[in-house]
């Protein structure tokens, strides 16, 4: 009977996900049979002169995505590391908690206090005309996907056996080795997942996102020019879908993001779900 | 007055032994040790000697505070009273700190527990990175011999070590402690949940190793107790309750507890 259940929820929901995905292809059709796959190259989004290229919003949701996870990975596992080998009990539920009250904050919220703290201080600081851009959508990602690595990287800490703790320090290794030669490698599948997490959020997040990036679309130039404002595939839907007229080639084109990041996410939690058998530990 | 206080503070210390041998033919010196945890005395003044060089049988029932007892010689727990001198040196002023201190000591806890790596690797785990980089062969082979392992990892040293047995597992952590070059062997219950061949491989090579270093072996295993002779230590409920020779503590128990427990393998000290 159980087992009956089970099969039938995990039939429906991958029954969903086809389902979805189809409905985004069916949607982005006239938009992949107008031009093939050639706007995926193209940077020129001007949706009355009928130019729909998606060059600018993919690269820029890649570049915010890497600089949160450039930020987020470091410090949420020091802050994991911390919580879990060094504080004493009281402190590690209180950091613990803490996370979880970050992660439970609506992503607008966010946006919220990134408009009013996080731009006005990058606009004053680096002498910008605006405050809007791929850096600040990037910080703000990095604080939301945050407790997502840290709590995530708590449980594969506690899940290293007390055991191999003991014999590590009775072989004589000093605490700095016993980190990186047994805890974060027994870790790792757990911290990899994490990590893994946080990258589909922080690709998928569009509320914070959408109210700092300044919605330009622009490829960055030089490639690395992370202050001017841009686009993500993310904001780009969430703002325009409303002007979009349905069936029409802008909508369409709307669409075909989606499907793109659908593709995208779904791949990611995909890698986070597969473990390796053989967990490989020691890199000498 | 002065004489008088004198005399009762030896008369306190005498049954202690305190200081009762040099440190030249002594490798461990327990005096007083006593531990509790979370409120419970798990250690109650414990003293005892590991002499240089020598098997010594720890053997007390379960839960006599055995396994703690050695964790609090390695540092594992710190929060002991008493005094605790290993080579004639007090282990709370350890010149380089506990980390050092443990290298000194080889500890082999109950559960064999490897590295998920190859043989080799969990051999050399517990060496500096040069260490492990330029371990010689015969280095590797001769701890393997000493552990009594060599013969059946020999072509296979690049395996995982998790595809060994336990008995093989078991016999691999002690070869992994010997590859510091430690100055004594703690053994916690080695043999416990083995099979009968890799107990006997496992006590040949202790009675083998304690020819050069003092080794103490841990077990609620009377008859193994038996058969690896040399000084017993016996414990009951966090107390130590009779040391010395194995055979005449086999032979003639001074105390009632210890007759009990030779007799039916447990005690109700508590
Ligand atoms: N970390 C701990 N906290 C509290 N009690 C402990 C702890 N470790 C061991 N004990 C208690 O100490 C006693 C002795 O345990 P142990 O040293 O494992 O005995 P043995 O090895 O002789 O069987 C047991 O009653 C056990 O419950
Ligand atoms: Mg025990």
């Amino acid at each position: 009977m159980l087992n009956l259940w089970m099969r039938t929820s995990a039939l429906i929901s991958l029954l969903v996900v086809v389902v979805m995905l189809g409905f985004l292809l069916q949607q982005s059709w006239p938009y992949w049979q107008h031009d093939g796959l050639n706007p995926l190259l193209s940077g020129d989004w001007y949706p009355y002169e009928h130019l729909f290229g998606l060059a600018a919003a993919i690269i820029g949701s890649f570049w915010a995505a890497l600089i949160a996870l450039a930020i987020a990975i470091p410090t949420g596992l020091a802050a994991a590391v911390m919580s879990t080998e060094i504080l004493p009990g009281p402190w590690r539920s209180l950091m613990r908690s803490g996370m979880e009250l970050l992660a439970g904050i609506p992503s607008v919220v966010y946006g919220l206090l990134g408009l009013w703290i996080l731009l006005p201080l990058l606009q004053s600081n680096l002498h910008l005309l605006t405050g809007h851009n791929l850096l600040a959508a990037g910080l703000l990602l990095s604080v939301m996907v945050l407790p997502t690595i840290m709590v995530m990287t708590q449980d594969a800490l506690c899940e290293v056996s007390s055991h191999q703790r003991d014999t590590a320090a009775s072989l004589g290794m000093g605490w700095s080795a016993r980190l990186w030669r047994v805890l974060l490698p027994q870790a790792w599948p757990g911290i990899r997942s994490g990590i893994l997490l946080a990258l589909g959020r922080a690709l998928g997040e569009t509320m914070a996102v959408m109210l700092v990036v300044g919605s330009m679309d622009r490829i960055p130039d030089p490639w690395y020019n992370l202050l001017a404002p841009a686009q993500t595939l993310t904001s780009r839907i969430g703002r325009e879908i409303g002007e979009s007229a349905f069936g029409s080639m802008h909508f369409s084109a709307l669409m075909a993001c989606g499907l793109l990041l659908a593709l995208i996410t779904i791949t990611i939690s995909m890698l986070a779900h597969i473990r390796s058998d053989k967990i490989s530990v020691n890199r000498p | 007055m002065n004489t008088k206080k004198k005399i009762t503070a030896i008369a306190a210390a005498a049954p202690q032994q305190v200081a009762a041998h040099d440190a030249g033919d002594i490798s461990l010196h327990a005096s007083r040790l006593s531990l509790a945890l979370e409120g419970k005395n798990i250690l109650r003044d414990i003293s005892f000697s590991l002499p240089a060089q020598g098997i010594n049988v720890l053997i007390g029932p379960s839960g006599a505070g055995k396994s703690t007892l050695l964790r609090c010689l390695n540092m594992l727990h710190t929060q002991w009273q008493g005094d605790l001198q290993i080579m004639g040196r007090d282990v709370r002023k350890w010149p380089d700190s506990e980390d050092g201190l443990r290298r000194t000591i080889g500890l082999i806890a109950q559960k064999p527990t490897l590295f998920p790596c190859s043989i080799q690797q969990n051999i050399v785990f517990g060496l500096s990175r040069k260490d492990r980089n330029h371990m010689p062969e015969n280095r590797i082979k001769k701890v393997l011999k000493q552990a009594a392992l060599w013969d059946e990892v020999k072509n296979r040293l690049h395996d995982q070590a998790a595809t060994l047995s336990v008995g093989q597992q078991q016999r691999l952590c002690i070869a992994r402690a010997l590859m510091l070059s430690p100055n004594m062997l703690l053994l916690d219950e080695p043999t416990a949940s083995l099979d009968p061949r890799s107990r006997q491989f496992i006590e040949a090579s202790l009675l083998e190793l304690s020819e050069n270093m003092p080794v103490l072996c841990v077990t609620h295993d009377i008859e193994q107790a038996k058969r690896l002779g040399g000084k017993i230590i016996f414990m009951c409920d966090g107390r130590l309750i009779e040391s010395g020779d194995s055979k005449l503590f086999f032979k003639h128990p001074n105390r009632i507890e210890s007759r009990e427990f030779l007799r039916w393998s447990v005690c109700d000290c508590s």
